[in-house]
C-alpha cells in the first residue's frame, strides 16, 4: 500500500524522520519498502509564458524563445519539441537549484546567450518523463512560484502489508499503529451531517437475501449533488496512492476507502429501477456491464447488488455501468457494506478481476466501521459535491458480532518470548495499541478485541502483539541448548553425503537437475512410455512438465550441453529422485537414484589425451568408477549381465545385480541416441538405486593381516579365440591354484595381425606367497605350472613360456 | 705393501683420475688400479704375506680405496660426458602435474551439507520426506486457512490425484511430530516447488532447510540464539542476527531475520544493497493449531520452527547472479566448488 505522509499526519501527530518513522514501521510488523519523494520546494522556479520562438541561428533542433516571467521577458534557448508560443511552462530562473544540485546560471548556448531554464516533469524530479517541457495549466498566471502550483512535496511510503493485518490497508489503520509507536492517539475526522429533506426510508429500500454473505449493509441518499472534479488535495493523494481521479463523489468514495480500509460504491439512484437495492445470488443466466466496460456472465454463487430488476453490481468487487455516477447525476445512493471475504475471492477469481475494492473485502473489513465510513463520505460529499444528506441511514445488521475477551497471561507471554516483562509493560503495550483491558491482575488480563482487529483471536496473537511493540531487538539471544533426543537417527543421509564425497574423490563434478523434465526428452529413453510418467496436469511449460522417471535423460543433456559449449571432456554425477507412476490414482513412489557420466578422454593420464577415445575405455573407465564405488561404500555380492536396452550399444550394456535384485545399468550410449547431442565419440552413462549403496556404508570390516613371507611373481601369457572372457580365465586359474595364491593381475591385453584374426593375447602375474615360510622357487614353479596345464586342459588356450 | 704405502697409492689413483682428460684415460686408470691385474689385486694378494695384526688395517684401506676410486671414476665419467653436453639441464619440475584432480559437490550440495553440520553440531537431526505431498501435510496441518492463495493452482503445483508437489519443506515438521513424542529437534533439507516463472531470481524447482524444535519451555530467545549461532558459523565470525515481524500461517509470533552483511561488516555494500543487512531466512515459535495438527497439547509444550532458501545462501555467498546458472550444469561453473 502506498501511504502519503501528509495524509497519515492529517489524523497522528509525531516528530520523527521519514527514515525513523520507516525504521519502527518496519520493525513493528509494517514493512517499508520503499520512500518515494515527489516534488521539492522548487525554489526559483516560477510559470513562465512564452511570447515568442524563433530557430536557433545555428542549431536546428534548439529555439530561442521570449519568455515572460511576471516581470520581466528573457532570451532563453530551449530544445523541447513541444514549446508554443502562448504556452505556460516553469522557468528556472538564474540562481535556481534543480535535482541533483544543479544550478542554473546565465549561459551561452551555440553562441546565443540564455537566461534560465525551461524544464521537463523529470529535471524538476516530478517523473522520469523527458518527452518535452512541462505544460502548465493555461490559466497559470506567470510569476507565480511552481510550489503553489503544484502543491508541496510529498513523501510516499511503500508499505508491504501482511495478509493478517487487513486494518493496516488504510491511513487510519496505519495511523493507529503510528500512535502506538509513538505513544499518541489518533484524530478521527469529523463525520458531522446536516441532514436535510425526506428521511431515507422513504427514498429507498434496502432486502438482503443472504445475510450470511452479507452481514452488514447501509445505505444513504444525498440529493441534488453537483458533479465536478474533486479538490485539488484529494485528486493528489489520491494519485499518490495509485488511484485514478474521475469526479467528485466517486473520489469521495475511494478517498473514504483509502482513509478507513472500507470500500463504498455510489449509485446514481435515478438509474436503479424502482430506486432500490437487493442483496442477493446472481440469477441464471443474468449478466452484468461492469464500469471497466466489460460484458460479464455472473454465476449462480455469486452475490450481487441489484435493483427491483437486475444486477446494478458485483458485490464488493466492481459496479455496473448502468448505475454509475455521471455527469447528470443528481441523486446517489452511497452504499457502504460488508460482505463475506471467502465469497468475493472466489466471484473476483471466476471473473479474473481483481481490485481496491475486492483486495480488501477478501482480507476482511472492520464490520463495526461499516455506518462511520458512509457518514464521512456524505459528509465529504456535503462539502465538496454540494450534497443534501437525507436525514438518517438504513442499516441492515440483522447480527451483530458478539464482544470478544481474550484472556492473556503473563506467565505465557514470558515462557514463550523467553522474556521476564512485567503486567504493567503488558498493559501498556495493550494500551498503546487500543486495545481496551477489561480485566486484569498480577498474573493475567483480559482483552476486549475491538472490530478493527479481526485478526486477533487467540492468545498467542496478543502475544505477538506484544512482542511486535516490546521490541523483538530486546527479546535476548539464549544459548543453545536441550535435551538429547534419543531415537534421533540420519544415518541414511550421512551415508548419502559420504557417498557423494566418495564420487568427488574418485573424480566426478556433482550436477543438479530439475525434477521436472520435458517428455520428448523422456521418449529418447523410454520408447515414448507415456503412460508410464506421471505428467502434470498443470505445468508452467511443455519442457518441465513431467516428473522425471530416471536420471540418465538429464545427464545425457548436461554432458551434450557441456559438449556443445566445446568442453572437451566431463565426469559428473547426480543424486536425486525418481518418480514412478503407479496406476491405481496414487501419488507416484519416489526412489532415490545415483547417475554418472562421461565423456571425453576422462580416464587418460594428461600426454594421451588427444587420440580419439574407443567405446572399449570408455566401459572399462565406467566400470572401474563403478567397482571403486561399490569398494568405498562397502558392498560386495553385486554381478553383471547383459542388457538389452533403447539407448545403450549392444555388447556395451550391463545390468547391475545385488545377489538377485538389478539395482541399476551401466553402459555405452548407442549411435542415434548419441547423436541427438551431436555426439560422434564415446558417452558412458551408469544409473543405481542410491539406497543399496548406503547400507554398509559405515559397516566396519576386520582386515586381512599382510602377509610377513616374500612374494614370488610368476606370469603367464596366453593366445585364445576373442570369445573367451577373461571372467572365464579367471575362474579357471583360481580353481586350479593352491592356497599360496594370493593376487592374479591382468597386465596385458593385445589384439592384432602378428596372433591372427579372431584372436586376442592376454597376460596375466599372478602372486604366490605362503603364510608361513618362505616360497622355494621349486614350489613356486610347481604351482604355476599347475595353473598352465589347467588353462591348456580346460580352455584349449596356446600357453606361451616366459 | 704397508698401510703408508697404501694411503700414497690412493693419493695417486684419485689424482690421476682427476687428471684424466678422456673416457679412454680415465678407463686407462680403472684397468690399472681396479683391474683384474692391477694394482689393488696385487695388493689383496699380497696381504697373506703381512703380518697378522696388520692385516684388516690394510683390508680395510684397500676397500677405501676402491670404492673412493670407483665414486671418483663415475663422477670424472659424468663431468665428461657434461662437459660434451654442454650446460647441465635439470628436470622441467614446471611441467604439468599428471594425477586425476577431484571432482566437486554442487554448491547447493555444499551448502546444505554445511548447513546440515552446524546444527547436527546443536544436537539436530537431518529428517525427511517425500517431495510428493498431500495437502493435507502441507497446507491444513500447517494452519493454511483454506483460501490462502499458495494453495492456488496458479501457485502449487497438482497432480492428477490431488496430492501436490511440496511448496515447502514444513511438511516434514508434521510428518515427523506425527510419529514423535517430544522433544523433537530436526533439520529437514529438500527440494520444493513452485508455479514460478523461471527468471533470474525464480526457479520452480529450488531447496528449503527447515528446522523444528518442540520441548517443553522453548522460546524465543532459544531461537534468537540457535539462529545467531547459525548466522555465525554459515556467514562467517561477527555476522550478527535481527529479527523483523513477519506473517506466516504456521508461527506465532512469525519473524523474518536478516543476517548483518558478511562481506561489508554492516557498513554498506553492493551485496547488501548499502543496507548493511541481508534477508535470510523466514522463522517463529509453532503455531497452536499446527501442534493440535499432530496431537501435541500447545498448554504443555512450545517450539519454534525455521526456513530458509537454499538458493539464496549460495547465491549470495558465491556471488552468483542468476539462480538458473545453479541448474546449468556447466563443468567451468561446477569445477570452481
Ligand atoms: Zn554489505
Amino acid at each position: 500500500m502506498k501511504l502519503p505522509i501528509s495524509w497519515l499526519k492529517d489524523y497522528v501527530d509525531f516528530d520523527d524522520t521519514v527514515e525513523g518513522l520507516s525504521d519502527k514501521l518496519t520493525f513493528s510488523g509494517t514493512e517499508v519498502e520503499g520512500i518515494i519523494r515527489v516534488g521539492s520546494d522548487y525554489c526559483g522556479v516560477v510559470a513562465a509564458e512564452v511570447k515568442a520562438v524563433e530557430r536557433h541561428p545555428n542549431a536546428d533542433r534548439l529555439s530561442v524563445c521570449e519568455v515572460f516571467d511576471g516581470t520581466d521577458d528573457w532570451q532563453v534557448v530551449c530544445g523541447a519539441p513541444n514549446v508554443a508560443v502562448g504556452g505556460r511552462y516553469p522557468l528556472a530562473r538564474i540562481g535556481a537549484v534543480l535535482k541533483g544540485g544543479f544550478k542554473i546560471k546565465k549561459s551561452k548556448i551555440r553562441g546565443v546567450e540564455s537566461f534560465g531554464m525551461l524544464c521537463a516533469e523529470d529535471e524538476l524530479g516530478l517523473s522520469e518523463n523527458h518527452e518535452g517541457l512541462m505544460e502548465l495549466p493555461g490559466d497559470a498566471v506567470a510569476g507565480t512560484p511552481l510550489s503553489e502550483i503544484l502543491g508541496p512535496p510529498e513523501v510516499i511510503l511503500e508499505l508491504e502489508v501482511t495478509p493478517n493485518r487487513p486494518d493496516c490497508l488504510s491511513v487510519l489503520g496505519m495511523a493507529r499503529e503510528v500512535a502506538a509507536l509513538y505513544d499518541t492517539t489518533v484524530n478521527y475526522p469529523d463525520v458531522s451531517l446536516v441532514e436535510a429533506g425526506a428521511a431515507v426510508e422513504s427514498a429507498t429500500r434496502v432486502d438482503v437475501l443472504d445475510p450470511e454473505r452479507c452481514p452488514r449493509y447501509t445505505a444513504r441518499i444525498l440529493r441534488n449533488v453537483k458533479i465536478g472534479p474533486a479538490p485539488d488535495w484529494m485528486r493528489k493523494r489520491l494519485e499518490y496512492a495509485g488511484i485514478r481521479p474521475i469526479n467528485n463523489v466517486v473520489d469521495i468514495t475511494n478517498y473514504v476507502m483509502m482513509e478507513c480500509g472500507r470500500p463504498l460504491h455510489a449509485f446514481d439512484q435515478s438509474l436503479l429501477q424502482e430506486g432500490r437495492i437487493e442483496v442477493r445470488t446472481a440469477r441464471a443466466g443474468e449478466v452484468i456491464r461492469t464500469l471497466d466496460d466489460a460484458e460479464r456472465p455472473l454465476q449462480p454463487d455469486m452475490l450481487v447488488i441489484a435493483d427491483a430488476a437486475n444486477p446494478v453490481a458485483v458485490a464488493g468487487v466492481m459496479g455496473g455501468a448502468g448505475s454509475e455516477i455521471r455527469e447528470t447525476t443528481e441523486t446517489v445512493l452511497l452504499e457502504s457494506a460488508c460482505f463475506e471475504p471467502d465469497g468475493i475471492r472466489s466471484t473476483s477469481k471466476t471473473l479474473g478481476l481483481s481490485t481496491e475494492s475486492s483486495y480488501r473485502f477478501e482480507r476482511g473489513t472492520d464490520v463495526g466501521e461499516t455506518e462511520w465510513a458512509s457518514r464521512r463520505a456524505a459528509s465529504l460529499m456535503q462539502q465538496f459535491a454540494g450534497a443534501e444528506t437525507a436525514p438518517g441511514v438504513i442499516d441492515v445488521f440483522p447480527y451483530p458480532p458478539a464482544e470478544r475477551n481474550i484472556v492473556c497471561r503473563l506467565e505465557r507471554v514470558n515462557s514463550l518470548l523467553g522474556l521476564r516483562g512485567s503486567m504493567n509493560e503488558l498493559l501498556r503495550c495493550f494500551a498503546l495499541l487500543g486495545l481496551p483491558v477489561v480485566a486484569s491482575d498480577e498474573s493475567f488480563c483480559t482483552v476486549n478485541v475491538p472490530t478493527f482487529r479481526g485478526d486477533l483471536e487467540r492468545e498467542v496473537d496478543l502475544i505477538e502483539e506484544f512482542a511486535r511493540l516490546y521490541g523483538l531487538e530486546n527479546i535476548p539471544e539464549r544459548s543453545p541448548s536441550g535435551r538429547i533426543v534419543k531415537e534421533a537417527n540420519d544415518r541414511r543421509v550421512r551415508a548419502l553425503y559420504a557417498c557423494q564425497a566418495n564420487l568427488c574423490a574418485l573424480g566426478l563434478n556433482e550436477i543438479q537437475n530439475y525434477s521436472l523434465v520435458s517428455p520428448k526428452l523422456l521418449d529418447l529413453f523410454d520408447g515414448g512410455k507415456s503412460k508410464e510418467r506421471e505428467t502434470l496436469p498443470h505445468p508452467i511449460s511443455a519442457d518441465q512438465s513431467v516428473l522425471r522417471t530416471s536420471l540418465i535423460p538429464q545427464m545425457l543433456d548436461t554432458l551434450g550441453k557441456n559438449h556443445a559449449r566445446q568442453t572437451h571432456e566431463a565426469g559428473l554425477y547426480e543424486c536425486g529422485k525418481v518418480f514412478l507412476h503407479q496406476a491405481d490414482g496414487q501419488s507416484p513412489v519416489e526412489v532415490e537414484r545415483l547417475c554418472a557420466g562421461l565423456y571425453g578422454p576422462v580416464g587418460r593420464e594428461r600426454f594421451d589425451r588427444r587420440r580419439p577415445v574407443a567405446p572399449d575405455e570408455m566401459f572399462l573407465w565406467l566400470k572401474g568408477l563403478f567397482e571403486g564405488l561399490m569398494a568405498a561404500q562397502n558392498v560386495g555380492g553385486w554381478r553383471l549381465t547383459p542388457l538389452e536396452n533403447v539407448f545403450l550399444e549392444k555388447g556395451y550394456a550391463v545390468q547391475i545385480l545385488l545377489g538377485d535384485q538389478p539395482i541399476g545399468l551401466l553402459g555405452v550410449v548407442n549411435r542415434s541416441v548419441r547423436g541427438a547431442w551431436r555426439f560422434n565419440e564415446p558417452v558412458g552413462v551408469m544409473e543405481l538405486d542410491t539406497n543399496e549403496l548406503l547400507v554398509h556404508a559405515f559397516s566396519i570390516r576386520e582386515i586381512v593381516a599382510p602377509g610377513v613371507y616374500p612374494p614370488v611373481e610368476r606370469d603367464v601369457a596366453l593366445v585364445a579365440d576373442c570369445s573367451l572372457t577373461h571372467d572365464e580365465i579367471l575362474r579357471v586359474i583360481e580353481q586350479a591354484a593352491p592356497k599360496a595364491l594370493e593376487k592374479v593381475e591382468l597386465f596385458d591385453l593385445y589384439e592384432g595381425e602378428t596372433i591372427g584374426a579372431g584372436k586376442k593375447s592376454m597376460a596375466y602375474s599372478l602372486t604366490y606367497r605362503s603364510w608361513d615360510k618362505t616360497l622355494t622357487d621349486e614350489e613356486a614353479n610347481e604351482y604355476h605350472n599347475g595353473v598352465k596345464r589347467a588353462l591348456r586342459e580346460s580352455l584349449s588356450v596356446e600357453v606361451r613360456e616366459g | 705393501m704397508n698401510a703408508e704405502e697404501l694411503k700414497q697409492l690412493k693419493e695417486q689413483a684419485l689424482e690421476e683420475t682427476a687428471e684424466a682428460g678422456s673416457n679412454e684415460a680415465l678407463e686407462a686408470v680403472r684397468i690399472r688400479y681396479l683391474g683384474r691385474k692391477g694394482v689393488l689385486q696385487e695388493v689383496m694378494k699380497g696381504l697373506k704375506d703381512q703380518p697378522p695384526q696388520d692385516r684388516p688395517l690394510i683390508g680395510q684401506l684397500a676397500n677405501e680405496l676402491k670404492q673412493e676410486l670407483q665414486a671418483a671414476l663415475t663422477d670424472k665419467t659424468a663431468a665428461l660426458e657434461g662437459a660434451t653436453e654442454g650446460p647441465e639441464t635439470l628436470f622441467d619440475y614446471t611441467l604439468p602435474g599428471d594425477w586425476h584432480s577431484m571432482g566437486t559437490r554442487h554448491p547447493l550440495s555444499k551448502i546444505t551439507e554445511r548447513a546440515v553440520a552446524i546444527f547436527r553440531s546443536l544436537g539436530f537431526t537431518v529428517a525427511e520426506g517425500p517431495d510428493v505431498e498431500t495437502v493435507y501435510n502441507n497446507f491444513d496441518a500447517l494452519n493454511t486457512p483454506p483460501a490462502h492463495p499458495s494453495r492456488d493452482m496458479q501457485d502449487t503445483f497438482y497432480l492428477d490425484n490431488g496430492d501436490l508437489l511440496r511448496c515447502h519443506t514444513s511438511p516434514v515438521q508434521v510428518r515427523y511430530m506425527q510419529k514423535h513424542r517430544p522433544p523433537v529437534r530436526i533439520i529437514a533439507p529438500g527440494r520444493c516447488y513452485r508455479r514460478d516463472t523461471p527468471d533470474a531470481t525464480h526457479s520452480a524447482n529450488f531447496h528449503q532447510i527447515e528446522g523444528l524444535y518442540v520441548d517443553e519451555q522453548v522460546s524465543m530467545a532459544d531461537l534468537k540464539g540457535t539462529l545467531s549461532y547459525f548466522a555465525g558459523e554459515m556467514m562467517g565470525p561477527g555476522v550478527k542476527i535481527r529479527f523483523r515481524p513477519h506473517f506466516f500461517p504456521f508461527t506465532e509470533p512469525s519473524v523474518e531475520c536478516d543476517f548483518s552483511c558478511h562481506v561489508c561488516g554492516g557498513a554498506g555494500c553492493r551485496v547488501c544493497k548499502q543496507s548493511g543487512w541481508i534477508e535470510i531466512l523466514g522463522a517463529g515459535m509453532v503455531d497452536p493449531n499446527v501442534f493440535r495438527a499432530v496431537g501435541y497439547d500447545p498448554e504443555r509444550i512450545t517450539g519454534y520452527a525455521f526456513g530458509m532458501g537454499i538458493e539464496r545462501i549460495a547465491m549470495i555467498l558465491y556471488g552468483i547472479h542468476d539462480i538458473r546458472m545453479l541448474y546449468e550444469n556447466d563443468v567451468r561453473f561446477l569445477k570452481q566448488f
